[in-house]
């Protein structure tokens, strides 16, 4: 079982132990450097190898589900740091550090929008167990002494939405807010905006609106922190795409961190003849991961086992976007097409911040028809993109009138599963 | 901005956005919705985005709005109470899987058998098909019938299936063969207003439309049995003499096929007006082609009436072989000219065989006029400059008017006829009259002449009705001074493509050619353009062109004149260059059938002398696109770019209606480079 040190914003953990220990599953094996989040061991065994990436096991009993509890702490914050809990969301932002806030009258907002379509095992979780991320919410409203929770979701989750409201009752500390159906709306300034109608600024953190936002499957590591005293040792995961069990989402939850990808793969029949890709992560902000050495993190969304690229023997146009695959990520994707990329374009909106890109306004598009045409005066025939729904939108209403084709990013994801592609926006409201 | 009730049955297919912000409650009303003819422009700039769900105009007015919405927001049926339904469109539902069109999930490789497994799911063609990704017609087929099928070349994924993919593949023999060769429908598309745009004629693929399309053909072409004889109205007949050189002399005189012009002519020809500071004459046979030469103002024919013989009528004497060439400047060296000018190398300005422009090989006796300083820019320059030149072709009209009618090469012959029978239609023809320095003299007693001829301006750019063949008989001498590629000049008059097209046409019924001014203030453009409509409306007309030379601040007129006779119920073409840099800048409803004149490669000015004046092959893209506008036939929306191509594909067409080659003319990739259209235009 390999697992990582580094499975949180910030640096690598420090190795707290040494070759040949016995560990037991639960127990800390690495302490933050600076900002980080502790990591523990996910399984019972003797370390065999440790390096500065990973600390190796080798489990003696993988199917015991007990584990070591973290000692009890005076507060909740406390809490999620033995727990080592840091966002699930794909950041890995250690949550200790959010639940330091103290707005007395602020919100906590559970973000439960699970904007990547396909990874399914947020919303199987609040269909199957909503207290869980209900009590999650309530103790990180605890820790920051916020009177209000709320809990956002995609209105088309039905069941999850019911299920949730089922389990809150005439309690109005937490609400549940129905959102659209739209990438990037799980972006946290997009939850934001959403909710309250502000933007922030790219720069700026949740708190400056008063908001602490937090993954539910965070809240659900709280809860098990605060009432197991459970660390985050175990991870939900959806694993789908072009596997022999069928194109239907799997959900596994509850592995252990260090599972490789491949094993659960194979868990699902394995993979479906030629592949193109396998995603760790999501359609859109997911990569392509290597087979061989991914495993389960603290972060880890899911997999998905894609088909071929499509081949396209031309000048290809990249538009670079912040809430999508970057400018890497797009070249990457080109040159699997075997197309020469003759000119690269970023949404206007698109801003650099700590080395991240990100937008000013996700989910609401700034125009992109002067891209697109920039792309087109560069010779490009077809663009390939990398937007959220609304920037794709535009380029739709303009790319296919210019005579430009268009590739999203992710078409070949959904293509694999029959998800239907991102292009235009059916009309809302 | 709103529509009105007329317009709104009109356009009751075009989809439902609203203005402005409409309260709930509110029952839609023409007002409450926006003109559908900026959509493209709202969606381009992203401003507005119509989705598939969208209701059309005539199912949204009368509806009741059940919630607020801000402007620009396309009506849809959530939002909407008691809406009328059109005609309904069932959508059909899932198709049997085989039936659906196959394309590759994967890239193929040849030998590959092909599997349900290897076929894109259906699901995502309509969005595929709106990226430009795949293209579903009819040569690709179904599921069903290439499964199992052996793939004769690699095919990368995103490709439609079609037989050409597959081995052994025979098509059903089902499909009729589409015959081509007979009748198409001439069908011309353009724009309503903004972007110019020639329409394409389709070719009908299934055989329905291909025997619609010769009835339609017959509608305009074979009429019944002529009940009312064709009348000829009057003839022109041009009486050629052949000039081979053309020297200084003593006097001004023609001896077999050399002309002599006096060697001290420009010493009286300086006193004709007292602006005229200076004028030197130069005699420039094509071994001097290369020279410089100071901007073209104008290029003229040499003829005159023979006794007795009024103009548009009779006899006309021409010079073969000789032309004038008006230039100038003024006593600062500048140009006389406005939106451009032509100075430079002759033979990389010109663009020869135009209507309005020298044959290769032609003589030119080229006068430069020096003008009083700063008078380049008022029509009394200018005027001064040809009255100057004028003096010149007089006195050689003088001459040619004695000569021996035994020296005549060649006579043409030009019959006006009435074909009662036919639709009658009638030639507008926009000439430039803008009080500056635009200016035409209207019926001068010679060909081309002045004397006699009133200025366009001074009669108030009214419309003037001529017959055709004074038009062709130099009826008017030329003072525009606008962008030398589009402005016609006298000579353009004196061979006008469309007038002699028409005068060709045994299908339509040429009335007669309206002369219309471009006023420069507007609340004069409109006074002059009602009036054109009142003149059409009055000759009963069927149809109209209307023609205009230059572009930008004439269109406005140029539509107006458009309008005017659009709204009396009267056919009507448009024909400007307009292309990328003309392109209109104003628009109405009724500037349905366009036609660009356009032949610079990049869409242009590029101030090559006449490039981009109207041609023959433009007159029977005209004609044929009239004759569609007659007939009724529905012309396809533009492109919103220009694109050459749709003038291409329109003559191809009339080519294969009408069984006759047309001559494509030359462009200015034909003459050598400029320095000038070097920096500025490549």
């Amino acid at each position: 079982m390999i697992i990582p040190l580094k499975q949180h914003i910030g640096a690598p953990c420090t190795p707290i132990v040494n070759i040949g220990d016995e560990v037991k599953r639960g127990q800390c094996i690495g302490e933050p450097n600076g900002l980080g989040a502790k990591i523990h061991a996910s399984v019972s065994g003797k370390v065999v190898k440790i390096t500065e990436e990973y600390i190796e096991i080798e489990g003696a009993d993988l199917d015991n589900k007990d584990y070591m509890k973290i000692k009890k702490c005076d507060t909740i914050a406390e809490t999620a740091y033995e727990a080592g809990i840091v966002g699930s969301g794909g950041a890995g932002f250690p949550t200790h550090i959010k639940l330091q806030s103290e707005i007395p009258d602020g919100y906590i907002i559970a973000n439960c929008v699970e904007c990547e379509p396909i990874l399914n095992h947020n919303i199987r979780l609040l269909e199957e167990n909503p207290e869980i991320v209900i009590k999650g919410v309530r103790y990180a409203m605890e820790a920051t002494k916020a009177p209000k929770g709320y809990i956002a979701i995609k209105e088309k989750n039905k069941k999850a939405v019911e299920s949730l409201r089922n389990a809150i009752g005439d309690k109005d500390d937490v609400e549940v807010k129905e959102l659209r159906d739209m990438y990037p709306m799980g972006e946290e300034r997009a939850i934001i905006y959403e909710i309250f109608g502000t933007w922030l600024e790219p720069t700026q953190l949740p708190i400056e609106a008063k908001c602490v936002v937090m993954n539910g499957e965070t809240l659900a590591n709280l809860t098990r922190a605060v009432e197991d005293l459970k660390p985050v040792i175990d991870k939900d995961i959806t694993i789908g795409g072009k596997l022999k069990s069928g194109k239907e989402s799997n959900v596994f939850f509850q592995m252990p961190i260090g599972t490789e990808i491949n094993e659960l793969i194979e868990q699902c029949g394995g993979i479906d003849g030629d592949f193109g890709e396998i995603i760790i992560g999501g359609p859109y902000t997911g990569k392509p991961g290597d087979m061989e050495k991914s495993v389960v993190t603290k972060t880890s969304g899911g997999a998905i086992v894609t088909i071929p690229l499509p081949e396209f023997d031309g000048p290809l146009g990249l538009l670079v976007c912040a809430c999508g695959a970057d400018e890497t990520r797009l070249r990457d994707i080109a040159g699997k097409m075997k197309s020469e990329v003759v000119a690269v374009t970023k949404c206007k909106n698109l801003v650099e911040v700590r080395g991240i890109n990100k937008c000013l306004t996700p989910g609401h598009c700034p125009g992109q028809v002067q891209g697109i045409m920039d792309l087109k005066k560069s010779g490009a025939k077809r663009v390939l993109i990398s937007n959220c729904s609304d920037c794709t939108n535009t380029v739709m209403a303009c790319a296919p009138k210019m005579g430009v084709g268009v590739y999203h990013h992710t078409d070949h994801i959904f293509r694999t599963v029959d998800h239907e592609l991102s292009r235009r926006l059916p009309v809302e409201e | 901005m709103a529509i009105n009730a007329e317009l709104a049955e009109k356009l009751k297919n075009e989809v439902a956005v609203v203005c402005c912000r409409v309260e709930a409650g509110t029952i839609i009303s023409a007002s409450n919705l926006e003109d559908p003819g900026i959509f493209p422009d709202l969606e381009d700039s992203g401003l507005l985005t119509i989705p598939e769900t969208s209701v059309k105009i005539g199912e949204a007015i009368g509806a009741k709005l059940l919630k607020t919405i801000d402007s620009l927001t396309p009506l849809t049926p959530e939002i909407l109470e008691g809406m009328k339904a059109l005609e309904s469109e069932v959508k059909n539902v899932e198709l049997d899987n085989d039936n659906e069109k196959a394309v590759f999930k994967n890239n193929m490789k040849v030998g590959d058998i092909i599997t349900a497994e290897d076929l894109e799911n259906p699901m995502n063609f309509e969005k595929l098909e709106d990226s430009l990704l795949i293209k579903l017609d009819d040569s690709v087929l179904t599921r069903g019938e290439v499964i199992g099928k052996k793939l004769s070349k690699d095919t990368p994924a995103l490709t439609p299936v079609t037989k050409e993919v597959l081995e052994g593949f025979n098509i059903q023999q089902s499909t009729p063969a589409i015959s081509t060769g007979n009748g198409g429908v001439i069908k011309i598309k353009i724009a309503e207003g903004k972007g110019i745009d020639i329409e394409v004629p389709i070719f009908g693929l299934s055989s329905t439309p291909v025997v619609e399309a010769k009835e339609t053909i017959k509608d305009i072409v074979v009429e019944e049995p002529k009940k009312k004889p064709e009348k000829m109205v009057r003839k022109l007949v041009k009486r050629h003499f052949n000039i081979t050189e053309v020297k200084f002399g003593e006097e001004t005189k023609i001896e077999g096929t050399t002309l002599y012009i006096r060697e001290n002519i420009h010493e009286d020809a300086v006193k004709v007006d007292k602006l005229v500071k200076n004028i030197k004459v130069e005699i420039i046979t094509p071994d001097k082609y290369n020279t410089y030469s100071e901007t073209i103002m104008d290029i003229q024919p040499i003829a005159t009436k023979e006794e007795g013989h009024k103009l548009g009528q009779g006899f006309t004497r021409v010079l073969d072989g000789v032309i004038m060439m008006v230039t100038g400047t003024d006593e600062n060296g500048v140009q006389i000219g406005e939106f451009g000018s032509s100075e430079g190398i002759l033979e990389e300005n010109i663009m020869w065989n135009r209507a309005g422009a020298p044959d290769k090989g032609d003589i030119f006796i080229k006068t430069e006029v020096t003008i009083k300083a700063n008078t380049n820019m008022e029509r009394p320059g200018p005027l001064a400059a040809h009255k100057a030149s004028d003096f010149i072709t007089q006195e050689i009209r003088e001459v040619l008017k004695t000569l021996d009618e035994s020296l005549v090469v060649n006579e043409e012959e030009f019959v006006q006829m009435r074909r009662p029978d036919k639709k009658k239609i009638v030639i507008v023809k926009e000439i430039m009259g803008q009080g500056a320095m635009h200016d035409n003299l209207i019926l001068p007693v010679e060909p081309v002449g002045i004397l006699g001829a009133k200025p366009n301006v001074d009669l108030g750019n009214v419309p003037i009705v001529c017959s055709p063949l004074e038009i062709l008989d130099g009826a008017i001498h030329a003072l525009t001074c606008i962008g030398p590629a589009t402005k016609e000049c006298s000579r353009h008059y004196f061979r006008e493509p469309l007038i002699i097209e028409a005068l060709r046409d045994e299908e339509v019924d040429l009335c007669g050619v309206v002369l219309v001014g471009s006023p420069q203030i507007n609340s004069e453009k409109f006074y002059v353009s009602e009036r054109v409509g009142m003149t059409v409306e009055a000759m009963d007309a069927d149809g109209a062109v209307v023609t205009t030379e230059g572009f930008g601040n004439n269109h406005i007129d140029f539509a107006s004149h458009i309008e005017q006779i659009g709204m009396r119920g009267i056919s009507v073409v448009g024909a400007s260059f307009c292309a990328v840099q003309g392109a209109l800048v104003v628009g109405n409803q009724y500037m349905t059938h366009m036609i660009d004149l356009n032949k610079t490669e990049a869409g242009i000015e590029n101030e090559i002398l006449s490039c981009n004046t109207l041609t023959h092959d433009d007159g029977l893209r005209i004609l044929a696109m009239l004759k569609a506008a007659m007939a009724g036939e529905e012309v396809k929306a533009p492109e919103r770019k220009w694109n050459k191509d749709i003038k291409e594909n329109n003559l191809q067409l009339i080519e294969k209606a009408t069984n006759k080659k047309i001559t494509r003319p030359d462009n200015e990739t034909s003459l050598p480079m400029s320095e000038k259209r070097r920096k500025k235009y490549s």
